[in-house]
């Protein structure tokens, strides 16, 4: 059936009562539910959907006889809101009602216009020339900072003095100059452990073998002596990066416990407990005839297998 | 908007009667002419609510007015608030110390951050268990997981700029997360952290997402979620007949705004008193030796934090299993949940594996973040 449309004349089983002045759609079904039928000049009816027998272009046919329809109550204005007024999305979707089509004209410049799909094609590509030559400078611009060249200086840190007993994890801080960007050169605080380790824990440190720090092009910077009893571990738990601290543990003993995940590693640096990939980083460290300890400062990427230096 | 505008329309909803204009009314009618104020106004509040309003649908508008809150005290902050490595700890001391409500104002930005991570959650939940992501709701659903990472993120780069101990170790560890990422997780590291090691460019990078970036895209995320919401229509009520549901449907305006208004009254109390009662505390500035501070994440990480102190995410590959393959995987169901699930039943009862899989979620969140809070004893 078509849908009533505005204005139609309406007509019942006997005679015609007036017209079509406003539908009334289903919030739901979003379908026509109501018309309403100006009387004559009697008020105004609403009339179910239900009561309607046939629609044609320009007549509703009812299904029941004047004075029922007139007998139904006055249609309340005031019990609806427009669709302007409600957001009910798509609610006109299903609508015909409009008496015919709403036109504007075509101003005479589009008229003839040929190349459409080409001026919107010229849009983007304009588009893009302006975009991309700015994407590398913008890269590079928030890049700077990221990929910073090693620093291989060696760093006072204190005096092997401070070790008052073998195998026991020491908290040295030193401060270290970091040149960010811009800026003058500032200190940051850091620290490193270092053990004066007994032969038995040196054997378990370095498994009989010097260890090589070098740098990226493969040359050597430095070598660890196996005999040499100082060790030096990085202050970087190489689980997640926390800071990591000599603690006295119920089971295991003197351990260096990270208290960000617990992960435990003995005085040589191994893994005891806890989530940790690898044992802890072994600095370089050389140690003067009086007592000065000096390290490399290096730090490693947490959390894999093998060292990987990103500082 | 003017109070009396509101008045007219319990009535009727329809009509705006003339008044004896006054020169509100003249003002009103001179911008209703050129912007069509009456009209927006009108499809702003006339949005039906299927079932009708409830107490239930407040999670929206609360986040929104938390939001705003953030805004606004996050403004007011940054007139004092240095973003440098060398002031950030100094000023924000200052704050907290000097400057008048300066305490109260911080307070409540660090409350509202956790209220903002609260109704998220619960409102996330809700759609969840309504089973509202469903179709024609699922880009509604996906927006709402853009804005949830937001919401993390704006979390997550907000802890680091007092730059105290808790700052620094939480952003660090945070960071070392992100660089176990394949391929990428590197390059995600060192951008946030501008460098090989956080510092200066890491509080730079953090402050600009967390006043500039991440405001503009919740910003624009938040209105074309509220717009699909508007397109999609509220799913309402999963139990009723069409009839039953028709009949209890209401529009937004007035029962549900003034259940939104009260939810946001409620929301903003309960910050002022959690403001009040545990104003915020810095810890000494940020060094890169923890000291006797056992370093440790927002309390809504701390469930996280607690899964990664598991053997089952130990070494290498188990880290790569609690860092990223669990949290992406995550994620992952999450988007992929409006396709997956295609069966139009939105009653939870009815939908078994989804009722059981937000309780088990919930169990382990509450069980580890309970167990992180028992590890602290045996830390010191």
């Amino acid at each position: 059936m078509l849908q009533p449309k505005l204005k139609s004349k309406v007509r019942c089983t006997d005679l015609d009562i007036g017209e079509v002045t406003k539908v009334v759609l289903d919030p739901l079904s979003h379908e026509i539910s109501h018309i309403v039928v100006s009387m004559n000049g009697s008020g105004e009816r609403q009339v179910a959907m239900g009561h309607v027998q046939a629609v044609t272009d320009d007549f509703v046919q009812l299904r029941a006889a004047s004075t029922d329809i007139l007998a139904l109550p006055s249609f309340k204005r005031d019990d609806y809101v427009t669709t302007h007024e409600v957001e009910i999305s798509h609610l006109e979707d299903n609508l015909h009602v409009t008496p015919g089509e709403v036109l504007v004209p075509l101003p005479d410049l589009e008229k003839n216009v040929k190349r459409r799909t080409f001026f919107m094609n010229f849009t983007h590509v304009i588009g893009f020339l302006i975009g991309l030559p700015l994407a590398y400078p913008i890269l590079r611009f928030l890049m700077k900072p990221m990929y910073a060249e090693f620093d291989n200086q060696w760093l006072k840190v204190g005096n092997v003095s401070k070790i008052k007993q073998e195998d026991v994890g020491v908290q040295f801080k030193y401060k270290k100059k970091v040149k960010e960007v811009f800026m003058p050169e500032y200190e940051i605080e850091k620290n490193v452990w270092i053990l004066r380790a007994t032969p038995e824990l040196l054997e378990k440190v370095y498994s009989d073998k010097d260890q090589e720090f070098r740098d990226a092009k493969g040359k050597t910077i430095w070598t660890n002596k196996k005999d040499v009893p100082y060790v030096a571990f990085s202050g970087k738990c190489p689980h997640l990066g926390c800071g990591f601290k000599w603690r006295q543990h119920k089971a295991l003993g003197q351990v260096f416990l990270c208290p960000c995940h617990l992960s435990i590693y003995d005085a040589g640096g191994k893994v005891l407990d806890g989530p940790a990939p690898r044992g802890l980083d072994a600095l370089p460290v050389r140690v003067a005839a009086n007592g000065e300890v000096e390290i490399i400062d290096m730090e490693f990427k947490a959390g894999t297998k093998s060292q990987v230096r990103i500082v | 908007m003017k109070a009396g505008d509101m008045d007219i329309k319990h009535s009727s909803p329809a009509t705006i009667p003339d008044q004896p204009p006054g020169i509100i009314d003249k003002l009103v009618a001179f911008l209703d002419e050129r912007v069509g104020l009456k009209e927006m106004q009108a499809k702003m509040l006339n949005e039906p609510i299927p079932g009708g309003s409830r107490w239930a649908y407040v999670f929206g508008s609360v986040l929104l007015f938390i939001f705003a809150m953030q805004a606004l005290t996050g403004m007011l902050l940054m007139f004092y608030y240095v973003p440098t490595a060398d002031h950030a700890y100094d000023s924000t001391q200052y704050i907290i110390h000097e400057v008048d409500y300066g305490w109260f104002l911080l307070s409540y930005h660090f409350w509202g951050s956790s209220a903002m991570v609260v109704c998220v959650f619960a409102h996330m939940s809700q759609v969840f268990l309504w089973g509202a992501y469903k179709k024609p709701r699922e880009l509604l659903w996906l927006v709402g997981l853009a804005l949830f990472g937001i919401v993390i993120t704006f979390g997550f780069t907000g802890y680091l700029l007092p730059w105290d101990q808790r700052a620094f170790w939480a952003t660090l560890v945070g960071v070392e997360i992100l660089d176990k990422a394949p391929l990428v997780g590197d390059f995600i590291a060192r951008f946030l952290k501008g460098g090989p090691t956080p510092g200066q460019m890491t509080l730079s990078r953090f402050f600009v997402l967390h006043v500039m970036i991440l405001p503009a895209a919740l910003m624009a995320l938040a209105g074309l979620h509220i717009f699909l919401f508007r397109v999609a229509a509220p799913a309402g009520p999963f139990k009723g007949t069409v009839e039953e549901i028709k009949a209890k449907t209401d529009y937004f305006f007035p029962r549900q705004i003034w259940k939104d208004i009260v939810g946001m009254a409620f929301v903003f109390v309960g910050i002022c008193a959690l403001a009040l009662w545990e104003p915020v505390v810095l810890l000494d500035k940020a060094t890169p030796d923890p000291g006797d501070y056992h370093p440790e994440p927002e309390w809504y990480f701390l469930f996280y934090f607690q899964l990664l102190r598991l053997k089952l995410f130990a070494g290498q590959f188990g880290q790569f299993l609690g860092a990223v393959a669990l949290p992406v995987a995550f994620m992952v169901l999450l988007v992929a949940l409006p396709f997956m699930d295609k069966d139009p039943e939105r009653n939870i009862f009815k939908r078994p594996i989804a009722l059981i899989s937000w309780i088990a979620i919930m169990v382990v969140i509450a069980l580890f973040t309970v167990a992180a809070v028992i590890n602290r004893e045996f830390l010191d």
